[in-house]
């Protein structure tokens, strides 16, 4: 008792006070936030799950229970399954291209070299200009009789060059190059900042006991730099699962359906056939895909992932 | 034995070099082409510039008979709204979540950054819907509005303040300012760092945004530059040197941003929270 005499209790009181007062404001500090995630996040995505359920008239606002009707007929949608198929290619080239050449030009970047300033802001260029402009740019780059690739690739004497965009086989694989090169500056960046963080010492201690410069890198730079390629890795999930701008400007869904995406295909769903109810089932399903790859690289994650 | 080390140094310079030119390659074209007449874009052999020649017209063009100064209007004026307002409320957010807390603020922070994995293809369904009811389509708003909050940057600035030192806001509260005017005074200029990368890398995000003008707007005086420019490729399909032209132009202010800001940028990029 007599440590109240010495003012104990008062300082914890105003202690407890003060950390009140702090949660109190913590509230009043998070409320924009709270109240704008609950406006634009949390209400529209049970919105949208309900949507799903329900046949909705945007002339007449008027909505009519559907049970899962719409999943019913997602499910049964050849268009659909395509729509699947097509994302899963378009993430088999984008996701791996992507992290190679965003990791090879890191390295690039951080080994020595003149000029390093210049080459890091061309690397980076195509990640900051606007996308909409450099596809306008790619439509005619790319152009299979005018453009100056096909130009450059028949002056060379190839016969028949490829025809991009309006050959089936060929449009997936050149959006899913095109959102690579306008993405991987930032992949560039991130893994130049992760080399940057390893220790020289590990290396000179490596070559001191003979490793060559491939098993410097299997067991020094990989292991350390994991933690930001797995970051990385789920960054590039996501952004290839929601890709839409190439196919949205550049070929429309086509040639027949070879580049409709899901985010295509419930963008055409809405907004040109005004189906909301459809493409909010296929909008739920994406999200399930998403969760679903997330999930299971989270629990692969222990495998490689190295945490320090 | 250092000159053949100093020669190999080089010529790695030099490759490494080359392989930035051609990375951007489309880009330079964009560049050449939009500095000529319709009639040499497709000319052989290919010139860079033709320097006796130059052809500034399709820039003249663009800038006196096409919307094109509405569109980049409507564009800064879009951008620069929604970037205040999301640092201010991501700031605010931060600090709450980071630095003050209060009941559940770490579990509803898990919440929010599940959400991080809805695509956003889903959540404007329902925007564009309830957006239509309250007559918000087809104004800038319907672009502003959504913007304004951004789970990531949220997460961004809670990191930084997660680790901002006690003593400093204490010592505030120990002259006598309040809980808001120790945010102000030192909290706030403090994150100026990770709020100039934050701010930087929403104005990149939202300059590039085209799905939401896609669907939220439709009269062409709305637009903003990447609707423009789609509706100028729909509209000009065969005048290609016009088209780069306008792609230029679309392209100059991000690019002029960016490389007056480029150093701090990539910097803070580095050593700030967005490593993950």
């Amino acid at each position: 008792m007599e440590t109240v005499a010495n003012g104990k209790p008062t300082r914890t009181k105003r202690a407890y006070s003060l950390e009140r007062l702090e949660r109190r404001a913590g509230l009043l500090f998070a409320l924009p936030a709270l109240v704008g995630f609950l406006l634009f996040v949390l209400i529209p995505m049970v919105c949208v799950f309900l949507l799903s359920l329900y046949k909705v008239d945007l002339m007449t606002n008027t909505f009519e229970f559907k049970h899962f009707q719409y999943y019913d007929k997602m499910l049964h949608d050849p268009d659909f399954w395509k729509s699947v198929k097509n994302t899963l290619l378009y993430m088999v080239i984008y996701v791996p291209l992507t992290l190679a050449l965003g990791l090879g030009m890191a390295l690039i970047l951080n080994s020595k070299m003149r000029a390093r300033g210049v080459v890091r802001t061309f690397f980076i260029i195509p990640y900051i200009t606007t996308y909409v402009a450099t596809l306008v740019v790619w439509n005619v780059f790319l152009h299979p009789t005018e453009g100056p690739v096909n130009t450059l690739l028949m002056s060379l004497g190839v016969d028949k060059p490829p025809q991009y965009m309006v050959d089936t086989h060929w449009a997936l694989p050149m959006l899913a190059l095109i959102g690579a090169w306008k993405d991987v500056g930032y992949h560039c960046i991130m893994f130049l900042a992760a080399l940057q963080g390893v220790s020289k010492d590990y290396y000179e201690a490596a070559e001191i006991d003979g490793a060559g410069r491939f098993q410097r890198f299997k067991h020094i730079t990989f292991p350390l730099i994991s933690p930001t390629s797995f970051f990385l890795l789920l960054i590039t999930i996501i952004g290839g699962l929601q890709a839409f701008y190439q196919m949205a400007l550049l070929t429309k869904g086509g040639p027949s359906f070879s580049t409709t995406t899901m985010t295509y295909h419930i963008y055409r769903s809405a907004f040109e056939f005004y189906n909301f109810s459809y493409a909010s089932a296929v909008g739920m399903f994406l999200f399930l895909i998403t969760l679903v790859l997330i999930a299971a690289n989270w629990l692969g994650q222990k495998k490689w992932v190295f945490y320090q | 034995m250092p000159l053949t080390t100093n020669l190999r140094y080089t010529v790695r310079s030099v490759v490494f070099l080359l392989i930035g030119l051609v990375f951007i390659t489309p880009l330079l074209w964009m560049v050449s082409t939009s500095l000529k007449f319709e009639n040499q874009v497709f000319e052989r052999p290919f010139v860079f510039i033709h320097w006796g020649s130059v052809n500034w017209s399709n820039y003249a063009h663009i800038l006196t008979e096409t919307d094109f100064l509405t569109w980049l209007w409507n564009s800064v004026f879009v951008v620069l709204i929604s970037v205040v307002f999301r640092l201010l409320l991501s700031a605010l957010g931060g600090y709450a979540f980071g630095f003050l807390k209060f009941r559940y603020s770490d579990g509803i922070f898990f919440f929010f950054l599940v959400t991080l994995f809805i695509p956003y293809q889903l959540t404007l369904l329902p925007q564009f819907i309830s957006f239509r009811f309250i007559g918000l389509l087809d104004t800038h708003w319907a672009l502003i509005i959504p913007n304004i909050v951004d789970v990531l940057s949220i997460f961004l600035m809670r990191q930084f303040f997660l680790s901002f030192p006690k003593e400093l806001v204490h010592a505030a509260y120990m002259e006598g300012s309040g809980i808001f005017r120790s945010f102000v005074r030192v909290a706030l200029p403090l994150a100026r760092t990770p709020m100039l990368t934050l701010g930087l890398l929403s104005f990149f995000m939202i300059w590039d945004q085209y799905y939401q003008p896609l669907i939220f707007l439709h009269s062409k005086e709305m637009y903003t530059i990447p609707m423009g420019l789609q509706s100028f490729q729909t509209q000009f399909g065969k005048q290609y040197a016009m088209q780069m032209a306008l792609a230029c132009l679309a392209i100059i202010p991000v690019l002029g941003v960016f490389l007056a800001l480029q150093k701090q940028f990539i910097e803070s990029i580095v050593s700030s929270g967005l490593k993950g």
